[in-house]
C-alpha cells in the first residue's frame, strides 16, 4: 500500500477574477495529521473543499489512493466523497432526521448497508463519543458540542480513509471546544489521516504531524508544529502568529 | 318556520334533489384532490429543474420550457385555461372530469412549483454540501435531504394553494361538469329558490376548507414538534 493517501499537485481555483488557490502542491501520508492555518480569505476552506471535490479545481491534479480524481466521472467522484469524511464549522446535521438517521443515512443509501447493521454501528460510534442516549433525539435538541460530535460520528460511520475538518470548533461556545477536540485527538491517536483547519494552537501543537501556513492561495510555509510555531521563518507567519 | 321546511323539502328532498349536492361534492373532491396530486408532481419537477438550473446552469432547455409554462399559466385566467383545454387541446377526450383534473392540475402545478422552489432556495447550502460530502449523488441529496425540509418550510403556502385550488374548481360548470357549485345552481334553476341552495353550497365549501385547514395545522404542529421527516417518516 502506497504511503501517500492524497497527492495534490499544482492546484488552482478561481472564483470569477479572484484567484483563491494559486498552485498548491503537497502530499498527505496515511496516518498524518495536517493542520492548516492562515489568515481569513487565504483559501483554507477552498483547499479543503477541493480535496473532496465539493469545489472543482480549475487546474491541477489530486490523486486519492492512487487514482486521479479531478477529472474523474461523477460516479467516481461520489465514491471518493463517500471515502472522505468532512466536518463543517456549522455541523450541517440534517434537522429533519433523528441523530440515528443522520448517521445511518449514508451507510444505508451509499453503501447499501442493511438497517440493523448500520444502526448497530452508529450506536457503537455514538457510545464512543458519549452520546448513545441521544440516538432518538433530533439535532435541534442538542448543544453545539454534541452536534459536532454527532457530525464527526456521521462521517466516521462511512469508515473514511481521511477526515477533513473545517474549523470544527469555531462556532462553539468556549466550554464545548474541549469535548470536540478530545474526540479529534482520539481519532489522531488511532492513526486516522486528518486535515484540519483550525485556530486551536494547543491542538495543533499536540497532534499535528505537519502544519501548513496558507497565505494568498499558496503554502507560504510548512513544517512540524515546533518549526512553525517555535521558529517561524517568514515575516508573514510571525505576524499571523502574533495576532492569535 | 313552516315556509323554511317547505323550502327545504322543495330544494333538497323532492325528486331526490339532494343528490345534486352529494354527487356534486363527489366531483368537486375528485377534481380537487387529483389536481392537487398532479400539481404536486408537476410542481416538484419544475421546482427542481429551475433551482438546479439557477445553481449550476444545467438543463437550459428544460428551464426555458419551465419558464414559458409558468408565464403562460400564471398570465392567463383559470376559466380561459379550462375552456381552451376542453374545446381545443383535449377536444377528443370524452371524460369531463379528466379534462378538469388535467386543467386544474397543470394550473396548480405552476403555483406549487414556485412555492416549492422558494422552499428549496431557503435551505442552507450546507445541507446539500453535507449530503454530497457523505457520497450521496445530487439527486439523492435533493430527494432525501433538501426536498423534505423544503416542503416542511412551505407547508402553509402549499396548504393555501390547495385551498385556492379547491374553491377554484367551482368554475367547472363552464364545461358543463356538475360539481358542488353547479349542483346548487341546478337546484336553484329547478326550484326558483335562491337562498337555500346557494347558502348550503357555500356552507359545504366552508366546512371543507375549515376541515382541511385544521388537518394541515395538525400536520404542521406534528412536524414542528418532532422535527420528523414528512416524506420519509420511517427512513
Ligand atoms: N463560492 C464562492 N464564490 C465566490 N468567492 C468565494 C467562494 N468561496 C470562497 N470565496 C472567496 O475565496 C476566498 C478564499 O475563501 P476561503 O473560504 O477558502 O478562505 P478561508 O481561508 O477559509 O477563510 P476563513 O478563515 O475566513 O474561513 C475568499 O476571498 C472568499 O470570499
Ligand atoms: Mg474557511
Amino acid at each position: 500500500m502506497d504511503e501517500i493517501l492524497l497527492k495534490i499537485d499544482g492546484l488552482k481555483k478561481n472564483f470569477g477574477s479572484l484567484q483563491v488557490l494559486n498552485g498548491i502542491s503537497t502530499d498527505i501520508r496515511r496516518g498524518e495529521v495536517v493542520v492548516m492555518i492562515g489568515p481569513s480569505g487565504s483559501g483554507k476552506s477552498t483547499f479543503l473543499r477541493c480535496m473532496n471535490l465539493l469545489e472543482t479545481p480549475d487546474s491541477g491534479s489530486i490523486w486519492f489512493d492512487g487514482v486521479e480524481i479531478v477529472k474523474a466521472d461523477e460516479k467516481t467522484k461520489n465514491r471518493v466523497r463517500s471515502e472522505m469524511g468532512m466536518v463543517f464549522q456549522h455541523f450541517n446535521l440534517f434537522p429533519h432526521l433523528s441523530i440515528l438517521d443522520n448517521i445511518t443515512l449514508a451507510p444505508k443509501l451509499v453503501r447499501g448497508m442493511d438497517k440493523a447493521t448500520a444502526e448497530a454501528k452508529a450506536m457503537e460510534l455514538l457510545g464512543r463519543v458519549g452520546l448513545a442516549d441521544k440516538a432518538r433525539s433530533y439535532p435541534q435538541q442538542l448543544s453545539g458540542g454534541q452536534k459536532q460530535r454527532v457530525a464527526i460520528v456521521r462521517s466516521l460511520a462511512m469508515e473514511p480513509k481521511v477526515m477533513l475538518f473545517d474549523e470544527p470548533t469555531s462556532a462553539l461556545d468556549p466550554e464545548m471546544v474541549g469535548e470536540v477536540l478530545d474526540v479529534m485527538k482520539e481519532l489522531a491517536a488511532n492513526k486516522m489521516t486528518m486535515v484540519v483547519v483550525t485556530h486551536e494552537m494547543r491542538f495543533a501543537r499536540d497532534v499535528a504531524s505537519r502544519v501548513l501556513f496558507l497565505e494568498g492561495g499558496r503554502i507560504a510555509e510548512e513544517g512540524t508544529s515546533e518549526q512553525v510555531f517555535g521558529a517561524p521563518k517568514s515575516e508573514r507567519l510571525k505576524l499571523f502568529l502574533g495576532k492569535l | 318556520m313552516q315556509s323554511f321546511i317547505d323550502d327545504f323539502n322543495l330544494c333538497f328532498v323532492k325528486n331526490g334533489r339532494w343528490e345534486y349536492l352529494l354527487n356534486g361534492l363527489g366531483v368537486t373532491l375528485e377534481v380537487a384532490l387529483a389536481a392537487i396530486v398532479l400539481g404536486l408532481a408537476i410542481g416538484f419537477l419544475v421546482a427542481v429543474i429551475r433551482s438546479t438550473h439557477d445553481k449550476f446552469g444545467r438543463f437550459p432547455v428544460l428551464d426555458l420550457i419551465a419558464k414559458a409554462y409558468l408565464a403562460v399559466i400564471r398570465g392567463t385566467p383559470m376559466v380561459v385555461q379550462l375552456l381552451i383545454t376542453y374545446y381545443i387541446i383535449l377536444r377528443s377526450v370524452d371524460s369531463k372530469i379528466l379534462i378538469a383534473i388535467l386543467a386544474f392540475g397543470i394550473n396548480s402545478g405552476a403555483y406549487q412549483a414556485e412555492i416549492i422552489r422558494a422552499g428549496i432556495v431557503s435551505i442552507d447550502p450546507g445541507q446539500m454540501e453535507a449530503a454530497r460530502a457523505l457520497g450521496l449523488s445530487y439527486w439523492r441529496s435533493m430527494l432525501r435531504i433538501i426536498l423534505p425540509q423544503a416542503v416542511r418550510n412551505v407547508l402553509p403556502a402549499l396548504g393555501n394553494e390547495f385551498i385556492v385550488l379547491m374553491k377554484d374548481t367551482s368554475i367547472v360548470g363552464y364545461i358543463a361538469l356538475i360539481d358542488l357549485a353547479k349542483g346548487g345552481d341546478i337546484i336553484r334553476s329547478q326550484t326558483y329558490s335562491v337562498y337555500l341552495p346557494y347558502l348550503t353550497v357555500a356552507g359545504i365549501y366552508l366546512v371543507l376548507v375549515l376541515t382541511f385547514t385544521a388537518l394541515l395545522g395538525r400536520l404542521e404542529r406534528h412536524l414542528r414538534s418532532t422535527g420528523a421527516d414528512p416524506v420519509h417518516n420511517n427512513s
